[in-house]
């Protein structure tokens, strides 16, 4: 909806200015064209990423003096020199991301400041390339295999076709199980990994992608100009892209359109103001911050990704949670074979403390295996091992035959742990549909893609939970129990070998917990080994086929949940001491 | 040689001791909200601008009117911290950090362009704390300003350590920072200590600004270039600690002021940032402090 309004929006004000407008408006309304593409590119990684770059400005200039050097020393035509300064900008993000992109929040925005900074320098100081303080004059108009397109309609159609060009690719990487995946990485970046989202290739290509969204508008700006001043290199304009993303609406095309032509005439229309409008500008951005966080395209909702509206034909055969007996998956829903975790000898060390020691654990497929032991004994931090959360100092962990020891969460996940969190770990802006929506396997490396689409997938494994009446809800507007269940449903989305719970039924009533048993036996019963660490005795103990007790780092007790209870060692680290 | 030395040693402690008065209400900042306040260099830039102003309306007759000067300015600068923590913090506390990171840019733009709009872009110069002149040590030649920069930076960062160690205010403002939930349940105006912290850090921004005006000149977009280099200290110090950031300062200071002599301006610049992002790669940790967790 909002992306439609945005490439109709573009497609109307290029159709006016055309029309309508004299060569003086049609000149703003290039250059708001312009804007639009930087803010646009901006959008994937300060919108989307949730990463405050502070180089998106000197990515701009990137572009525009790639166009300027190449067109007017080398007179380069347009589709070389417009090519160049795309890549140009991704080439010097590529650079930079190595040691930029694993950054948090605050350092990646100082980190690229910094860049920016460099960028600054050379552009004004490195006179024999960039003319320095005089720039580069003589920027040619466009032209192209014979065409010319002069500043004015022409110019003003081809940027503005640009434009709804950029939209359909903004929409392209962030629409679907792909905004879907977007939000889990930016909201909750711990279960974004947990579900196999590889967060370092998503910030990559976003940055990447986005830095070449700047040198285009560079590139724009410098043949609508027809000068590159240092002034493209000053931070003055990163920050004006920055004020059009805020108030336009952050993460959204059509926040970076409206942003863009409205930011880009304030100074048209306030010019009796001289430079006070820039002061404006400042007002304007920390008004939009503070009354309304989601920016002008914030007024209207976002569309949510659609449930399949005509339900998968496998429905109609009855589903899971009806059967009571042996394997009675729904014929759709495509799963791996499950497969046996095995940890021999984990040990893990905090400093001075001992959080695992030598702990074996093994999980076959069709079992459940209960954890048990008080609070710090290491269930977690064993959960944390496991999945990849945090790197083992000893021991290892092994799926079947394949050693998964060490290897990044994100990695573990795809080859088929999936886990849950104690505290639901989810993106409360999206629907409890998309949520799980974004765990479903999306690339080529996804296991029997054709059996059913991933929006098939992701209601059927609401549906194995229970909630797929849920799912068009948003995540933030469910009661605690549901979220618990959206989890797993979302854990299950991955078609995992192994499941990991992490005390799945705590905050859960009296029957909400007889469910949740039931739903998590039937699971089980299709074959799925599952590890539940749970305080909840009463849940735990008819359910699990095998329990293990930790005590400060150790296993003291393994065994069928009836002989651990009884188990002296187990019972004196819940109670202190064993009973008479 | 060794004069030469000497000389660029006292050049860099002043320069030094004054971004150190800048990264300290940084730091004090980022550790009391957790977050980064884009403003501070423009407060910086803001605190010159407040001292040329006042020095305007003392009487011409004044002896040493930078003594006047300077509190004053730390005063009115400690206003415009409250009304900074008023409208660009409290009404987007509990959002995410990166709303107060662009409220705070927004703020920053409001102050470079309205300091523009009041004094023109011209650069301008406070009067000195002491008073002009030069005060010959044998192998070097310190400036009164300098020194006036040096004792005014040490005097301040030494209260300002004192009170946040040793006094019952100082310990409920670093209470309120660790842990706000735990401070407001036993009792501590949480909110309060934020005003007062964010209060007492552009005041020290304030004097920064009023300092370095004399000696440097201060025109309306020299905020950025500060607001760098306090961050700068803060991550090669190490993020959120107070000593770190303000040896930090003083090793930027030095840094710049022998390369700056050795090459040039442009050339200290660039290498500092190349250290910068050398640093944040790594030793995240800043350069003085034990690895430990990451607070960024």
């Amino acid at each position: 909806m909002r992306l439609a309004l945005a490439i109709l929006g573009s497609a109307l004000l290029a159709a006016w200015g055309v029309g309508f407008a004299g060569p003086y408006e049609q000149q703003v309304l290039t250059i708001a064209g312009i804007n639009a593409l930087a803010v646009l590119g901006y959008q994937l990684v300060f919108g989307r990423l949730g990463a405050l770059s502070l180089a998106q400005g000197i990515f701009f200039a990137v572009g525009a003096y790639a166009t300027g050097l190449l067109a007017t020393r080398w007179g380069l035509s347009f589709p070389v020199t417009f090519l160049v300064s795309i890549l140009a900008p991704m080439l010097v993000a590529l650079v930079v991301s190595i040691p930029v992109l694993r950054l948090g929040s605050h350092y990646f925005a100082l980190a690229t400041l910094g860049i920016a900074q460099l960028g600054t320098l050379v552009a004004v100081n490195w006179e024999d390339v960039t003319g320095g303080a005089n720039g580069i004059y003589g920027v040619p108009e466009i032209a192209a295999f014979g065409q010319t397109v002069p500043v004015g309609s022409a110019m003003l159609v081809l940027v503005w076709g640009l434009v709804v060009f950029g939209v359909i690719l903004f929409g392209l990487l962030t629409q679907g199980a792909r905004g879907a995946r977007l939000a889990t990485l930016e909201r909750s970046p711990l279960a974004a990994g947990a579900i196999g989202i590889d967060a370092g290739r998503t910030r990559l290509t976003l940055f990447l992608i986005g830095a070449g969204f700047a040198g285009a508008a560079g590139a724009l700006q410098a043949h609508a100009v027809g000068v590159v001043s240092p002034a493209v290199a000053r931070f003055d304009v990163m920050v004006a892209i920055l004020a059009m993303a805020v108030i336009g609406g952050r993460g959204s095309a059509l926040g970076a359109v409206l942003g863009a032509v409205l930011l880009t005439h304030l100074p048209e229309w306030f010019r009796a103001f001289e430079s006070y409008y820039l002061i404006a500008y400042g007002v304007a951005v920390l008004a939009t911050v503070i009354l309304l966080p989601s920016g002008l395209a914030g007024l209207i909702r976002r569309t949510p990704a659609r449930p399949p509206t005509r339900p998968p034909n496998w429905v109609a055969t009855g589903p899971l949670a009806k059967s009571q007996t042996g394997f009675a998956r729904p014929a759709g829903l495509a799963r791996r074979p499950p497969a046996t975790l095995t940890v021999a000898g984990a040990g893990k060390r905090f400093g001075g403390l001992i959080a695992l020691e030598g702990v074996d654990l093994h999980i076959s497929p069709g079992r459940i295996i209960g954890l048990i032991g008080p609070n710090g004994s290491g269930k977690t931090t064993l959960l944390n091992l496991i999945s990849g959360l945090e790197r083992a100092d000893t021991g290892r962990v092994r799926l079947d035959a394949v050693d998964i020891s060490g290897l990044p969460a994100n990695h573990i996940a795809r080859l088929g742990v999936a886990r849950c969190f104690q505290h639901p770990d989810l993106p409360g802006e999206l629907t409890a549909f998309e949520a799980v929506l974004a765990a479903t396997p999306g690339d080529a490396s996804a296991v029997d893609r054709a059996a059913d689409s991933a929006a098939d997938r992701a209601i059927g494994c609401l549906r194995e939970l229970g909630i797929d009446m849920l799912a068009s809800r948003r995540v933030s507007d469910l009661a605690a129990a549901e979220q618990r269940r959206l989890e797993i449903a979302r854990a299950l989305a991955t078609q995992p070998r192994v499941l990991l719970l992490d005390e799945p039924a705590a905050g859960l009533g009296e029957n909400e917990r007889v469910d949740l048993a039931r739903q998590l036996r039937q699971l089980a019963e299709g074959g799925l080994g599952i590890l539940v660490v749970e305080h909840t005795m009463d849940f735990l103990l008819p359910l699990a086929d095998r329990v293990v007790c930790l005590v400060a780092g150790r296993r003291v007790a393994e065994g069928e949940a009836a002989e651990v209870v009884r188990d002296p060692a187990a019972i004196s680290a819940y109670f202190g001491e064993a009973p008479a | 040689m060794i004069d030469a030395l000497a000389q660029l040693t006292v050049n860099g402690i002043a320069l030094g001791a004054a971004y150190a008065l800048a990264a300290l209400g940084f730091v004090l900042v980022i550790n009391a909200v957790g977050a980064v306040n884009f403003a501070h260099g423009d407060f910086v830039m803001a605190g010159g601008f407040l001292a040329v102003a006042i020095s305007g309306y003392l009487p011409a007759d004044l002896e040493l009117p930078g003594l006047v000067v300077l509190p004053l300015t730390m005063l009115v600068a400690a206003g415009l911290g409250l009304l900074l923590s008023l409208i660009a913090y409290f009404p987007l506390r509990g959002r995410p950090p990166v709303s107060v990171f662009i409220s705070t840019i927004a703020v920053a733009i409001i102050l470079q362009h309205g300091t523009n709009a009041i004094f023109g872009p011209a650069p301008r110069a406070a009067p000195p704390v002491f008073g002009d002149g030069q005060v010959d040590l044998g192998i070097a030649s310190v400036s009164m300003q300098q020194v006036a920069v040096i004792v005014v930076a040490a005097v301040l960062i030494g209260a300002v350590a004192l009170v946040l160690s040793r006094t019952r205010f100082g310990r409920r403002l670093r209470a309120a920072a660790q842990d706000p939930e735990m401070a407001e349940a036993i009792g501590i105006d949480v909110p309060l200590m934020i005003a007062v912290t964010f209060a007492l850090a552009i005041s020290l921004a304030g004097a920064t600004g009023a300092l370095l005006a004399n000696q440097f000149f201060v025109s309306p977009d020299d905020g950025g270039n500060y607001m760098l280099k306090a961050y700068i200290a803060v991550v090669i110090g190490g993020w959120g600690r107070i000593h770190g950031a303000v040896l930090g300062a003083l090793l930027i200071g030095m840094f710049e002021v022998v390369v700056a002599a050795a090459a040039s301006y442009v050339v200290a610049e660039a290498l500092l940032y190349g250290a910068l992002l050398a640093v944040l790669v790594l030793r995240p940790q800043g350069l003085f402090g034990e690895a430990e967790g990451r607070r960024a």
